[in-house]
């Protein structure tokens, strides 16, 4: 079991690692949501398009394109386990004497990795732009808590389509093909209430609306209601996908 | 099950239900030797390797890495060996020591040790000064040479390594052979090798199986296939009379059948072995006072070995398509 967390560990190591090294992946990232941030949020707040209580409508996206951002972040690391069987890297990670669901686990919780630092530029600079987070250190480390597992979930997904998919091209398009539909059927640029019913259907089963109402609860509006069915959904849903992405992950390769 | 190293059984391979990668491959390796498998693109080689690696699965057959089947006792079976696959396949963004840092986690290699194993590897393949340099800025070659420092990290009993020179340049080919050789007298392993290149299988290995179209045609050492192939003969060219030359050489026990040569006066006795043979002959020419002009041996390559086994020449089906594996092999370096 040590030995296990151990190699675990050793592969978030090398994505910190990773980042050290070259952190340019990390800053041209945050341009889109600091777009959507400081100039899409901005206009629609002046023709006071969406009616939000008590927060700014550029508060109220913040979570929801940070969301979006880290989504992205992490549907990339099933073309990136592709494209490491491509160069060899992956043939040899399987014959290390590691077991399958400890690489699946390493890779999802660097997509955690990289999701927390790709948060912490998108944070900061929506500070700069005006976006009040709440300041509460317990607040802010579940909110990491619930990124980490997000993204873990997401790119465990990921995996588990590459493990189908097999090939750079065919997975090419599907990161945008799953994001951006999620991505606007769900809480993160408009509230719930506001949609159309089947809309609102496809929202309540989305998990990336209970990611976006749980960090908008932790770094907004620090009302709590909804935050332990968020985690209780996020570790559901990261729960399945590993153990989907552990059976299937040796297909790469195949 | 057997004492060998590697034994494999009968292994069959076909992918996606049509391409019969491996067609029954029976073969033994011993321990302590470097083995070579030579094959041209396509011979089912990487497969063979990637079965017994336990990346994939045979279709029917069996193998055993010391006594361990690959099948049921994968996990134990990867603690036993190391492995450098076939594509170049160093994290390029990280340095090598942080390459090596990693992989001697993967293997578990208690901590108070890493340090000291890394260095150690590392010197062992001459990249000790060159340990905190981002691999991106290595050559070819030392990217090579840090994948083998990699794959002994965990002292294997078994090291594999599939076509570990592809691409680099003869210097570079060399470097890799004595590195070798140097890790062989300083750990005590076994080698699985596998490569297209007659000159490597020759000089590197102690014995070699000849893989075509999925199934091994020949076992042995570069010297026995080279002298099954029958094809070990001497010329003599003398101004002598010819029938008495002839008759000379048939009396002699090891000379197996005699042809006149395409030049003047020429005769090419074949022999079991031409080395020997060349010695007696000298005498017994000598000794019945024939002139001899000029004396020649004329040993099989393993282009020959090829030919006799396979029934095509290893050099024809490769080259074209050797020039773009390398060129893709050189694109994932950059
Ligand atoms: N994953 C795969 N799916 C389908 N067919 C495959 C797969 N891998 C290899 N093959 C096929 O199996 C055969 C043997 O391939 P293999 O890679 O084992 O040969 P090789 O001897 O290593 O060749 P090379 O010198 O090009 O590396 C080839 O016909 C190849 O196209
Ligand atoms: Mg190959």
């Amino acid at each position: 079991m040590i030995a296990y967390i151990e190699k675990v560990l050793a592969m978030l190591e090398v994505e910190v690692r990773r980042i050290m090294h070259d952190r340019t992946e990390l800053y041209t990232r945050a341009v889109q949501p600091i777009l959507w941030i400081g100039v899409f949020a901005p206009v629609m707040e002046k023709f006071r398009v969406v009616p939000i209580p008590n927060i700014t409508y550029m508060e109220f996206i913040t979570p929801g394109v940070l969301v979006q951002s880290i989504t992205f972040v992490s549907i990339f690391y099933g073309l990136n386990v592709i494209w490491e069987r491509d160069l060899g890297v992956l043939n040899k990670l399987l014959v290390a004497p590691v077991s399958r669901s400890a690489l699946v686990i390493g890779k999802a919780l660097s997509a955690g990795v990289r999701g927390i630092f790709q948060s912490l530029i998108i944070v900061l600079l929506a500070e700069i732009l005006g976006v009040r987070i709440v300041i509460n250190p317990i607040y802010l480390l579940l909110a990491a808590l619930l990124i980490v597992v997000f993204c873990a979930a997401f790119a465990a997904l990921s995996i588990f389509i590459a493990s189908l998919l097999k090939t750079r091209e065919r997975f090419m398009g599907i990161g945008q093909a799953i994001t951006m539909p999620l991505f606007f059927a769900s809480n993160a640029i408009y509230p719930i209430n506001l949609m159309p019913n089947w809309l609102k259907a496809v929202a309540t089963i989305n998990p990336l609306s209970y990611a976006v109402e749980g960090l908008r609860a932790l770094m907004i509006t620090g009302d709590l209601t909804t935050v332990p069915l968020d985690f209780l959904v996020s570790f559901v849903f990261v729960a399945v996908t590993i153990v989907i992405a552990s059976q299937t992950f040796k297909k790469i390769i195949e | 099950m057997s004492n060998n190293v590697i034994s494999v059984r009968n292994l069959v391979k076909v992918y996606d239900k049509v391409t019969r990668a491996l067609d029954g491959v029976s073969l033994d390796v011993e321990e302590g030797e470097i083995f070579g498998l030579l094959g041209p693109n396509g011979a089912g080689k990487t497969t063979l390797v990637r079965i017994l690696t336990t990346q994939i699965p045979p279709t029917s057959g069996e193998a055993f890495i010391l006594g361990k089947s690959i099948i049921e006792e994968a996990e134990r079976v990867r603690e036993l060996i190391g492995y450098v696959p076939q594509e170049i396949s160093v994290m390029t963004d990280l340095t090598g020591y942080e390459n090596m840092l990693f992989y001697s986690k993967l293997y578990g290699v208690p901590s108070s040790e890493r340090k000291r194993r890394i260095e150690n590897a590392l010197s062992l393949v001459g990249l000790l000064d060159k340990a905190n340099i981002v691999v991106k800025n290595y050559s070819g070659g030392m990217m090579r040479r840090l994948e083998i420092a990699q794959a002994i990290i965990n002292y294997p009993k078994v090291l594999f390594l599939d076509e570990p020179t592809i691409g680099l340049d003869p210097s570079g080919r060399k470097a890799i052979w004595s590195y070798l050789s140097q890790l062989m007298e300083e750990h005590e392993m076994t080698i699985f090798m596998t490569t297209h290149y007659m000159d490597e299988a020759d000089m590197v290995t102690d014995r070699l199986a000849i893989i075509n179209l999925g199934k091994i045609v020949a076992v042995g050492t570069s010297s026995e296939l080279k002298r099954s192939t029958k094809l070990e003969s001497i010329t003599i060219i003398s101004k002598f009379h010819k029938e008495e030359v002839k008759n000379l050489l048939n009396s002699l026990p090891f000379v197996k059948q005699i042809y006149d040569g395409k030049e003047e006066g020429s005769v090419t006795a074949y022999v079991e072995n031409a080395e020997e043979a060349v010695i007696e002959i000298i005498s017994t020419l000598k000794e019945n006072n024939v002139d001899v002009e000029s004396l020649s041996m004329n040993k099989p390559t393993l282009d020959d070995v090829f030919l006799a086994y396979a029934g095509t020449k290893l050099e024809e089906t490769t080259s074209a398509l050797e020039a773009r594996k390398v060129r893709r092999t050189m694109q994932r370096m950059r």
